[in-house]
C-alpha cells in the first residue's frame, strides 16, 4: 500500500485529475436532472363496484372495470343495498394501467398500496385491531382482446389501522375515518402490457371474518412504478461505468501483481470494492427487458447491500491500517527513545535491520482480515440482518405478490428486531469507526511534533502515511456529506424544480449523482491507492510535491515503506537502499 | 349556472342507472340551456359528462348537509335532485334575476369544487379516456406516459370545471364576474386541500426512494373549508367602467377597513334575505313545516328557525332499526324497536 500514485503525483497532475473527477461528477447530476424524469410515477386508482350477478361464479371469471365487457357496476352502496345485493357478491375491479395506456417492462417494478375509505357511523364502527381479509387475484394479458391470464391468488389479510379525529357524534356520521396506507402488492417486473385486480371482501359472521370493519365506502389503491425514461438513463449510465471501473480495476491489479511482494490487506480490500462496485454496475437489468425475472428487484438488494458493506468495511481497514503503522511508530520509537537518539541525528534506516522480528510480528499481524472482527463483524451482522428481512419481504414475493411481513403482528415484530439489530450494528459500527479515526488523528497530532526531527527517509514515510490518510479522509467525508445532504434534499423537496423554463429533476439528480459520486470514489481510490512504480530517477517531482504537510515523494520512501510491507524478501532497491544508507 | 346545471344533472342523472350511463351515449344537444361554447365542450368530452353531472349531485348534497337545520337549506323543490329555488337560478325561465348572495356564492363555490372532485375521481376510476398526460404532452400517444409518467388528473378536474362552469359567464356584468370568482374559489379550495401521501420504497423499504402523490381529501372536508369561507364572505360592491367594448362591471371591496377577498374567498353583493317566508322573487321558501330543534338556542332552534311564529309539536311512533348486525356494505340484520318522539315543526 504503501508509496501509492497520490503521493507521488504532482500537485499539478493531482489537480488535473481532481477537476476531472469533479466534471464527471457534475456530468452525472445533469444527466439525472436535466435527461432523465422523475424516478418513479405514482398512479392513483379507485376500484370499481362490480357486481358478481351470476349465483354460482365460474373460477376464471374476471370483472373489468370499464372498456368493452366491462362488468355490471354500481355506483355506491346504497345502491347495493337497495337492490339487495350482498357484500359477498360485490367485486372491486381495478386495471393498470388507466384506459389507453399500457405498461412497459422499462417500468422495472410495481407496486401497489391500498386504503380504504371508511365513513364513520354511530353504530358500525371500526372495532379495535380490525382485520380485513381481502380475496384477491391479480390477471395480466397482453393485447385488448384476448383472455386474461391468471397470474396471482390470495386471501390476504391486513390490519385496519384507522382512527377518527372528529368526536365520534351523530353530526360527524358520514366523515372518513384517516387509514394508515398498507402495502398491497410487489412485482419485481413489469413483462406484461395490462393488469387486473379483482378483490373481495368476503363477509362470513361465523368465523368472523370482515366484521366490525366499519362502512366501506371506496377502495383506493395507488401504483408505483419506475419511470421508462429514469430506467433508460439509468441503464446507459450502468454500461457505461461498467467498462470504467473494470478496467481501472484491472489496471490497479496489475500494477500490485507487478511488485515483488505479495499484496497486503488494504490492498486487497479495495480490490474486493472495486469488485463488488462492477457487481453493482454490471447492466443485467438489460435482461429485465426481454426477460420475465422478477428476482431482479431482490437481485439489486443484494448487490447493493453486498457494497455497501464492503465500502464500510473498507472505511474501517484504511483506518485500521494506518492506525498500525503509526502506532508501530509510536511504538518503536517511544520504546527506543529515538526521540533523542533522532536528536543526534543518527539516521533511521540504520535500526530498521536490527529489528527483523519486529517488523514480521507487524505485517502478519495486519495481513491478517480476522484483526478486524470486532469492527467487520458489526457489518457483517447487521447486512445479514437485512438481508434475512429483505429475503422474507421480497423473497416470499417472488411466489406471492401480496405477502407483506407487516401485515401480520408477528411479522412486523420479527422485522422490527431485524432493523433494530441492523440499526444497533450500524451504530456499533460507526462508533468503532470513529474511535479509530480519532485514534490515528490523535497518533498523527502526536507524531508532528517529532517529525522534524525525524532522519529523512522516515519524516518522508509518515508524512506520505499522513497525506494518504487525511485526503482520504475528506474525500469521504465531503462523499458522504453529500449523500447526506441530497437526501434529505430529496426528502422535503417535491420532486422538481424550475429553473426558467427548464425543469430540473431533483430527484433523479440525486439517485444518479450519488451512484455516479461512488462510482468515482471507488474509482479514485483505485487509480490514487494503487503503488506507484516511480523510481530514483523520478525525483523531478519531488520537489513541488504536493500540499502543505503532505508527504514529499522520494525514492527512499518508498523503500522504507517496502520494507515495512515486506519483509521477507527484501528487493534489490531495498538492499540499495539499505546499503546507501549505511554508507 | 345552476340553472343549466340542474337541467343537466335531471337530463342525465335522474332516472338512468349509473350503469347504463357509460354504455349509453349522452346527446349534447338534448340538455336544454347550454351555451354554445359549453355544447362544443360537452361534444369533446362526452364521455366526463356523467361525472360533471355527479359532481353537482355532489356539491349539493354537500350543501345541504352544510345548511341542515338552517333557515335556507340548500332547498330544492323536489326531493333531491330538481330545481334550486330561484335564489340560485340565473333567470332564464321566468324568474326575476335572482340575487347576487352569500348562499349564490356558496352554491357556485361548491358545485364548481365538485365537478373538478368528481372527474378527478372519474379519472382515477379510469371511466374517462381523455384524462392524464397524453394530452397534453407532445409526440407519439404512449410515449409521454412511458418516459416519464403523467402529471396530476387533479389539474385536469380543475380544467374541465373550469372550462364547463365558466364558459356561460363570460358578460361584463357585475353577476357573471361574482360567479366567475366564486367558481374559481371552489376550485381553489379543492386544490388547497389536497394532500400529500407518500410511500418509501428503497432498499429493505427504507425511505432512499420515497414517492408521492396527490390525494383528494373526503368531500365534506371541502364542504367544512366552503362553509368557513360561506361566513366570511366579503361584500363586494359594482363599479362600472366605460371600455373599448362598452360598460364593464367590476367588484371592489365594499369595506376598506376589510382585508380585500383573496381567491379562496366568496363574494357577493346582495344581502340575502332573511328566507323566513316564501318568496318566489328571493327564492325564499320560507321556513313552514320545517323540523326544529326544541332544546337548541341556535339557529336550528325553534325560535330561531321558526322566525318567531311559534311551533306545532305533535307526537309520533317510528318504527326503528335497533340491535344491528352491520356488514361493510349492504347488509343489516336489525331487531325492529317502537319509539315515541315529539316533532316540532314550524307553523
Amino acid at each position: 500500500m504503501a508509496g501509492a500514485i497520490i503521493e507521488n503525483m504532482s500537485t499539478k497532475k493531482l489537480v488535473i485529475v481532481g477537476v476531472a473527477l469533479l466534471l464527471c461528477q457534475a456530468f452525472t447530476f445533469m444527466v439525472g436532472g436535466l435527461i432523465a424524469p422523475s424516478p418513479t410515477t405514482a398512479v392513483p386508482y379507485l376500484a370499481t363496484k362490480c357486481v358478481d350477478t351470476i349465483k354460482h361464479r365460474q373460477e376464471s371469471k374476471w370483472f373489468m372495470p370499464w372498456g368493452p365487457n366491462q362488468c355490471h357496476k354500481i355506483r355506491s352502496f346504497d345502491e347495493a343495498t337497495a337492490k339487495m345485493i350482498e357484500a359477498n357478491n360485490i367485486v372491486f375491479a381495478v386495471h393498470i394501467p388507466l384506459p389507453n395506456k399500457e405498461m412497459s417492462s422499462w417500468f422495472q417494478f410495481m407496486l401497489v398500496i391500498l386504503q380504504f375509505d371508511i365513513a364513520f357511523k354511530m353504530y358500525n364502527q371500526i372495532e379495535d385491531g380490525a382485520m380485513v381479509t381481502i380475496d384477491v387475484g391479480l390477471a395480466y394479458r397482453d393485447d385488448t382482446i384476448s383472455e386474461w391470464t391468471e397470474m396471482a391468488h390470495s386471501f390476504e389479510q391486513r390490519k385496519l389501522s384507522c382512527n377518527f379525529t372528529t368526536a365520534k357524534t351523530y353530526e360527524n356520521e358520514g366523515r372518513y375515518y384517516e387509514c394508515d396506507l398498507m402495502p398491497f402488492m410487489e412485482v419485481g417486473s413489469v413483462s406484461h402490457k395490462y393488469y387486473l385486480l379483482n378483490m373481495r371482501l368476503p363477509v362470513n359472521e361465523r368465523k368472523k371474518v370482515n366484521v366490525g370493519i366499519g362502512e366501506i365506502k371506496d377502495i383506493r389503491l395507488v401504483s408505483i412504478h419506475q419511470n421508462g425514461g429514469f430506467t433508460q438513463v439509468w441503464f446507459a449510465m450502468k454500461t457505461f461505468l461498467t467498462p470504467s471501473i473494470l478496467i481501472i480495476m484491472i489496471w490497479y491489479w496489475r500494477r500490485i501483481t507487478l511488485m515483488s511482494r505479495p499484496p497486503v490487506l488494504l490492498e486487497k480490500v479495495i480490490l474486493a470494492l472495486g469488485i463488488s462496485m462492477t457487481f453493482i454496475n454490471i447492466p443485467v437489468e438489460w435482461f429485465s427487458i426481454s426477460f420475465n425475472w422478477t428476482w431482479m428487484l431482490l437481485f439489486g438488494d443484494i448487490r447493493q447491500g453486498i457494497f455497501y458493506s464492503m465500502l464500510l468495511s473498507f472505511w474501517i481497514i484504511f483506518c485500521g491500517e494506518h492506525l498500525m503503522e503509526t502506532q508501530f511508530f509510536e511504538a518503536l520509537v517511544l520504546g527506543r527513545g529515538e526521540l533523542k537518539m533522532c536528536v543526534s541525528c543518527v539516521p533511521a534506516i540504520q535500526i530498521f535491520p536490527e529489528r527483523p522480528t519486529n517488523k514480521s510480528q507487524d505485517q502478519t499481524e495486519r495481513n491478517r482480515f480476522s484483526v478486524y472482527w470486532k469492527q467487520v463483524g458489526p457489518i457483517v451482522f447487521g447486512s445479514f440482518c437485512l438481508f434475512i428481512f429483505d429475503m422474507c419481504e421480497r423473497g416470499v414475493q417472488l411466489t406471492n405478490p401480496f405477502y407483506s411481513i407487516w401485515a401480520s403482528d408477528v411479522g412486523t415484530e420479527l422485522a422490527m428486531a431485524f432493523i433494530i439489530v441492523a440499526g444497533i450494528c450500524a451504530c456499533l459500527y460507526f462508533l468503532f469507526l470513529c474511535f479509530m479515526v480519532f485514534q490515528v488523528f490523535r497518533n498523527i497530532s502526536g507524531k508532528r511534533t517529532s517529525l522534524p526531527a525525524m532522519s529523512k527517509a522516515r519524516r518522508l514515510h509518515y508524512e506520505g502515511l499522513i497525506f494518504r490518510f487525511k485526503f482520504l479522509m475528506l474525500v469521504t467525508l465531503i462523499c458522504a456529506a453529500m449523500t447526506v445532504i441530497f437526501f434529505i434534499i430529496s426528502q422535503v423537496n417535491e420532486g422538481h424544480w424550475h429553473w426558467g423554463e427548464h425543469t430540473v429533476q431533483v430527484n433523479s439528480a440525486f439517485f444518479t449523482g450519488i451512484y455516479g459520486m461512488w462510482n468515482l470514489y471507488v474509482f479514485a481510490i483505485m487509480f490514487l491507492y494503487a503503488p506507484s512504480h516511480k523510481r530514483y530517477g523520478d525525483e523531478q517531482s519531488s520537489g513541488q510535491c504536493i500540499t502543505g504537510d503532505a508527504g514529499a515523494n522520494s525514492g527512499e520512501d518508498i523503500q522504507l515503506t517496502t520494507t515495512i510491507t515486506h519483509v521477507d524478501g527484501p528487493t534489490e532497491i531495498y538492499k540499495m537502499t539499505g546499503k546507501e544508507a549505511q554508507e | 349556472m345552476a340553472g343549466w346545471f340542474l337541467d343537466l344533472c335531471l337530463s342525465l342523472a335522474v332516472g338512468h342507472q349509473y350503469s347504463s350511463l357509460g354504455t349509453q351515449p349522452i346527446l349534447c344537444g338534448s340538455i336544454p340551456g347550454l351555451v354554445p361554447k359549453q355544447l362544443r365542450f360537452c361534444r369533446n368530452y362526452v364521455e366526463i359528462m356523467p361525472s360533471v353531472a355527479e359532481g353537482v349531485k355532489i356539491g349539493i348534497q354537500e350543501c345541504q348537509h352544510q345548511f341542515r337545520g338552517r333557515r335556507w337549506n340548500c332547498t330544492t323543490v323536489n326531493d333531491n335532485l330538481a330545481i334550486f329555488g330561484p335564489v340560485l337560478d340565473r333567470g332564464e325561465k321566468n324568474f326575476k334575476v335572482s340575487k347576487a348572495t352569500r348562499e349564490s356564492a356558496f352554491v357556485h363555490a361548491i358545485a364548481s369544487a365538485g365537478v373538478a372532485f368528481a372527474v378527478t375521481r372519474a379519472c382515477a376510476e379510469g371511466s374517462a379516456t381523455i384524462c392524464g398526460c397524453d394530452t397534453r404532452h407532445k409526440g407519439p400517444p404512449g410515449e409521454g406516459w412511458k418516459w416519464g409518467g403523467c402529471s396530476e388528473d387533479v389539474e385536469f378536474g380543475g380544467m374541465v370545471s373550469r372550462e364547463f362552469a365558466d364558459a356561460r359567464e363570460n358578460r361584463p356584468d357585475a353577476r357573471s364576474a361574482m360567479n366567475r370568482h366564486n367558481n374559481e374559489a371552489g376550485r381553489t379550495s379543492l386544490s388547497d386541500n389536497m394532500f400529500l401521501k407518500c410511500k418509501c420504497h428503497g432498499l429493505s423499504g427504507s425511505c432512499e426512494v420515497k414517492t408521492c402523490w396527490w390525494s383528494q381529501p373526503d368531500f365534506r372536508v371541502i364542504g367544512d373549508y366552503m362553509k368557513d369561507k360561506y361566513d366570511s364572505a366579503s361584500e363586494m360592491v359594482v363599479e362600472k367602467h366605460k371600455e373599448s367594448r362598452g360598460w364593464v362591471e367590476t367588484l371592489r371591496p365594499k369595506y376598506n377597513y376589510f382585508k380585500p377577498p383573496t381567491e379562496r374567498d366568496l363574494v357577493y353583493y346582495e344581502g340575502s334575505p332573511n328566507f323566513c317566508d316564501p318568496n318566489p322573487e328571493t327564492g325564499s321558501f320560507g321556513t313552514r313545516d320545517r323540523v326544529c330543534n326544541l332544546t337548541s338556542h341556535g339557529i336550528d332552534g325553534c325560535d330561531l328557525l321558526c322566525c318567531g311564529r311559534g311551533h306545532n309539536t305533535r307526537t309520533e311512533k317510528r318504527k326503528e332499526k335497533c340491535h344491528c348486525i352491520f356488514h361493510w356494505c349492504c347488509y343489516v340484520s336489525c331487531q325492529e324497536c317502537v319509539r315515541v318522539y315529539d316533532v316540532h315543526t314550524c307553523k
